[in-house]
């Protein structure tokens, strides 16, 4: 799942993603993104998260989605402009597993998906 | 603590080697363009221990080319909501960094974009910063505006 108001954005994210063989959903801020998993048969497995949107911000979908243990099993990954140390701990202490801070290159996403274990190392060869 | 327009350049070509020019086709270069054209004004507010703006301003065609580039899309299929997302992020990844270079704690706003924004009161403030380019042949600059403390940054 890619959650960002920015078209760009998720486009962007999406060539990534779908690159790596993942099926990609789109929401436009967290609030769509709730809506958006209630109609989902499956929880997926990863969400690559912005902070700053409209309606429900990015830190406010991770809390949410953190107090429902149905989405237990969902990677959550902030990708974001914030880049403040203090903001950074915010998210990983509301349950985000990892944080990439925009600009981002391809290999910066890859490389984290390697290390949640997401993907195999060389799989974006 | 407050940004210089060397820091506006190292975050301007980390976006641009990011997301416009990811093959090194299409420099940002670093020289003040033969035309000023500000007919595309996106800006993201900075609000909390500092007061105001970042923005990124262009030519109606560099703006209509970077919406092209990072939508994967004909720069004549570019419509006016392509430029109005396009440019609004590259305010808001710009934003980001430059708030990591201001006093905390601040917040960062959702992007806005205008048109011919000349005399604009949403762009009044002082400018602390500027980096000037020239991108495909087109002028291109980030500035960064400080406000009085708790005006017109919404």
């Amino acid at each position: 799942m890619v959650i960002d108001d920015s078209r760009a954005m998720r486009l962007i994210l999406r060539r990534i993603v779908t690159g790596l063989n993942f099926d990609v959903v789109e929401a436009g801020n967290g609030r769509e993104a709730m809506d958006r998993l209630e109609e989902l048969e499956a929880v997926p497995e990863l969400a690559l998260i912005d902070w700053n949107m409209p309606e429900m911000n990015g830190l406010e979908f991770v809390t949410a989605v953190r107090a429902d243990k149905k989405y237990r099993g969902m990677t959550l990954m902030m990708v974001t402009t914030e880049s403040e140390h203090g903001q950074i701990v915010r998210a990983l202490a509301a349950g985000a597993h990892e944080y990439v801070i925009k600009p981002f290159t391809p290999d910066a996403i890859v490389d984290k998906l390697v290390m949640l274990g997401l993907i195999p190392d060389g799989a974006h060869a | 603590m407050a940004p210089t327009g060397d820091d506006l350049q190292q975050i301007a070509e980390q976006v641009w080697a990011s997301y416009l020019d990811t093959d090194g086709a299409k420099p940002l270069i670093p020289l003040p363009p033969d035309k000023l054209s500000k007919d595309v004004v996106a800006g993201v507010a900075v609000s909390g221990a500092w007061h105001g703006l970042v923005l990124v301003a262009c030519s109606d065609v560099a703006s209509k080319e970077a919406a092209a580039a990072l939508l994967g899309m004909e720069s004549d299929d570019v419509t006016e909501g392509d430029v109005d997302d396009a440019l609004g992020e590259l305010a808001n990844v710009i934003g980001g960094n430059v708030k990591s270079l201001l006093p905390e704690p601040c917040t960062l706003g959702l992007p806005e974009v205008h048109n011919n924004a000349d005399g604009d009161p949403w762009l009044a403030g002082d400018e602390i910063c500027r980096f000037e380019a020239t991108w495909m042949g087109e002028p291109m600059e980030v500035s960064v505006l400080e406000k009085p403390q708790g005006g017109g940054t919404e």
